[in-house]
């Protein structure tokens, strides 16, 4: 079972560092939000390795509540998409800096 | 004592006056007239009567056990905490408790009955006034800081209450705020308090970082009681704050001193209480004659045991004491506003109770405070009956005849004065003799100072009665004077009642010869103050009575030769002595002296700055700094790019850098 643990934990990294490379080089939203996604699960995996290492179960309960906070930003985040949509602009992270001062 | 009523008592007469000044000021003057009319005096009044249930209580126990400590609620509770570099084993805590002794009810009776009748006089003497709500308001809060001052067990509270006073009596001065003089005398006083405050606020820094207990530890206690147990000799008795007569008690009685002479008008700090007689008269009975300035009195008193142990600044306050009270005898001869003759009449009566407790005679000192307030305070009154019935005149050259026209008045004054003249069987009669003649066998410098007290009485009495015969006899000397009726019954009532108590209230300590066994008020005192140390042999005692006696009588007759019968020129020392005459009249220059020392080099160093470092130096470095910011923040900007990608990879880029630190602070 040891053996198999950097496996795990090798696979969480390299999602996290995939997902991170996506939020910060593409300028579709969409895919930006799968990126953070992909960052929420490498966590989520990370935690699950965890728990199951020190045979406790506190990281799967973790687990449970960051899938629960990943559904409700992706609410947020696509109601927030489709509202820029609407407003008839273009879907580009870039065109969205307007915040700058 | 039942202790749950006896906390309720104190709650009640603590708050009550409270709740009168909560009312008054939260409602900002909407409340009618005659609600204001009754719940002012009756806030007080109903204080009293919780007080004299407390002092009924308290003689109900043997004389040893009258002094409890109630506590009304856990203010700071900090059991193991970080004192004076070290952590301190027995903590520290400071509660809202309140101590009932003889000497604190003596104070709240004073305090609650003398302010009542003010109280009820002032619905009388400002009726007309416009802002007859906010007078009430700082009449209210007054009662309850002295109450705060003189029933608080803890040092904190003590001082909370001292200054609450001195804000208290600022915003009486000061109340006809359209007067720019009584603005200046609110701010002259206030600032004098403060310079007070300072000195008990470092005193009791210092009790609280030197005091040691039984086993030579410190005790950082803010408790009265704790720390009279430990500073002076008795069971618990250990070098509390090093040995008697040593460097650190002697500091420490000086400033507590420091802020006893502040409130009490004593040199050097006694300039504010002539001039805050610009405030309403009942603010002059209340603060000025009957309370706030007795609070040094008080002071020293409480702190009896602390001055024991420090002679040689329990020296300096009787010398003080004693030096106020001729000055200012001196100066009140010259005087011509009635009031001030009042106010100088005042500071040198309380220089007198300074004498006292500084001498070692506290019950003598506190008896002297008690007939003071009656007739001080019947004296004020009185005299705001006539300021009120010749519209605002105060100058006595313009009064004159009113003996006629003011019937009771005129008896009221007359008896204030022959009581504070020390005349037989008026309060301040027994009293004073009491006070010198204890005085006498425990001061110092005993015969020379005895010699001063009496001076004092004579002049006492001279110019009390220079101002009967120049305001209530004669022929009017204007048409106002003449025009004058006698005050409506509101305020005749209180004067006539304070007037019964001027003349009555010597006889409940008939000692001060040791002929008589009637000594009740000394014996009342006796659990918290003690006896005094020694006394003088009857003979010497009768025979200074009866000197002092005659003196006193004399200075009244003197006062009649000059303005009565008119038999000595009234110009005599000012042509034979004009020396003499010139500094009584000039107030002895204290005011010139502290404008030369004090005020004049501080403006002149305020101009200062105004013209030279402000413009070249502080300006600049103001200017130089916003233009560093600006610079600053026209640079930060570039890194605000607006994109997402460059938040986010600075982001990584930290939590990255976070991480490898954490990690080699894990490894």
């Amino acid at each position: 079972m040891t053996g198999l643990f950097p496996g795990f934990l090798t696979l969480s990294a390299a999602m996290f560092a995939l997902g991170s490379l996506g939020v910060m080089v593409r300028r579709n939203p969409l895919v930006v939000f799968m990126s953070i996604e992909l960052m929420l699960n490498a966590g989520n995996l990370a935690l699950v390795t965890y728990a199951r290492y020190t045979h406790t179960m506190a990281g799967q309960v973790f687990a449970l509540i960051v899938i629960a906070v990943a559904a409700s930003e992706v609410v947020v985040g696509l109601a927030l998409i489709t509202g820029v949509y609407r407003s008839g602009r273009r879907l580009d992270i870039d065109e969205l800096s307007e915040m700058r001062e | 004592m039942n202790s749950t009523f006896t906390m309720v008592l104190c709650a009640i007469a603590l708050g009550l006056p409270t709740a009168g000044f909560l009312i008054n000021a939260l409602t900002a003057g909407k409340l009618p007239h005659r609600v204001v009319s009754f719940l002012g005096p009756g806030v007080v009044v109903g204080s009293f009567v919780a007080t004299v249930i407390l002092l009924v209580e308290l003689l109900a126990q043997p004389p040893a056990h009258r002094g409890v400590t109630v506590l009304l609620w856990h203010w700071l509770n900090l059991s193991v905490g970080l004192v004076h570099g070290t952590v301190g084993r027995s903590g520290f805590n400071a509660n809202f408790s309140i101590r009932i002794d003889p000497l604190s009810i003596l104070m709240m009776l004073v305090i609650t009955g003398i302010g009542g009748l003010i109280h009820i006089y002032s619905v009388g003497y400002m009726a007309e006034d416009a802002s007859y709500n906010r007078f009430f308001a700082y009449m209210n809060l007054f009662i309850t800081s002295m109450l705060l001052l003189v029933m608080s067990e803890n040092l904190i509270f003590l001082i909370i209450g001292w200054s609450m006073v001195a804000f208290a009596s600022y915003a009486l001065i000061a109340f006809w705020y359209q007067r720019p003089a009584a603005v200046a005398a609110g701010r002259k006083a206030f600032v004098t308090q403060v310079i007070g405050d300072v000195g008990l606020v470092l005193g009791a820094f210092l009790i609280f970082l030197n005091l040691r207990g039984r086993g030579g530890q410190m005790l950082h206690s803010v408790d009265l009681q704790t720390i009279f147990a430990n500073v002076g000799p008795g069971a618990h008795f250990h070098n509390g704050l090093g040995p008697m007569g040593g460097g650190m008690v002697t500091v420490i009685g000086i400033l507590l001193f420091l802020g006893a002479a502040a409130k009490s008008a004593q040199w050097p700090l006694h300039t504010w209480l002539p001039d805050a007689m610009e405030g309403p008269t009942p603010v002059s009975a209340l603060i000025h004659a009957a309370t706030m300035v007795t609070a040094g009195v008080y002071l020293v008193a409480r702190f009896h045991p602390l001055y024991q142990q420090a002679p040689v600044a329990a020296g300096i306050v009787a010398v003080v004491g004693i030096g106020t009270a001729l000055m200012a005898a001196i100066i009140g001869c010259t005087q011509f506003d009635i009031k001030r003759v009042i106010a100088y009449s005042t500071m040198s009566q309380i220089g007198l109770m300074i004498f006292a407790v500084g001498a070692g005679a506290y019950a003598a000192g506190m008896f002297q405070f008690f007939t003071h307030a009656c007739f001080k305070a019947l004296l004020f009154l009185a005299a705001g009956n006539v300021i009120h019935a010749l519209h605002d005149e105060q100058d006595i050259r313009s009064m004159g005849g009113l003996s006629t026209r003011m019937k009771l008045t005129f008896f009221a004054f007359l008896v204030g004065s022959l009581a504070l003249a020390g005349i037989p069987l008026f309060a301040g009669w027994f009293s004073k003799e009491e006070l010198l003649s204890t005085g006498l066998a425990l001061g110092p410098a005993v015969p020379w100072l005895w010699v001063l007290g009496v001076s004092v009485n004579v002049l006492t009495s001279f110019y009390i009665f220079r101002v009967v015969w120049a305001a209530f006899r004669g022929q009017p000397a204007t048409s106002r004077a003449a025009a004058a009726r006698e005050a409506r019954p509101m305020m005749l009532v209180p004067v006539l009642v304070l007037a019964f108590l001027s003349a009555v209230v010597g006889f409940l300590n008939i000692d001060f010869a040791g002929f008589h066994p009637i000594t009740l008020f000394s014996d009342f005192l006796q659990p918290v103050v003690g006896r005094p140390a020694a006394h003088a042999s009857d003979g010497i005692q009768a025979l200074a009575l009866l000197v002092g006696t005659a003196l006193s009588v004399g200075g009244l007759a003197l006062a009649w030769a000059v303005y009565g019968r008119k038999v000595i020129s009234v110009d005599l020392i000012s042509r034979r002595l004009p020396w003499l005459y010139q500094l009584s009249v000039q107030k002895f220059y204290w005011d010139e002296i502290y404008g030369a020392a004090l005020v004049r080099p501080t403006l002149a160093f305020a101009a200062l700055v105004r013209q030279v470092l402000e413009p070249q130096f502080f300006d600049t470095m103001v200017t130089e700094v916003r233009g560093g910011v600006a610079t600053l923040a026209d640079d930060l900007r570039s890194l605000q790019t607006g994109f997402f990608r460059d938040y986010s990879l600075i982001f990584f880029v930290c939590a990255v850098i976070g991480l490898v630190v954490l990690g080699f602070r894990l490894a």
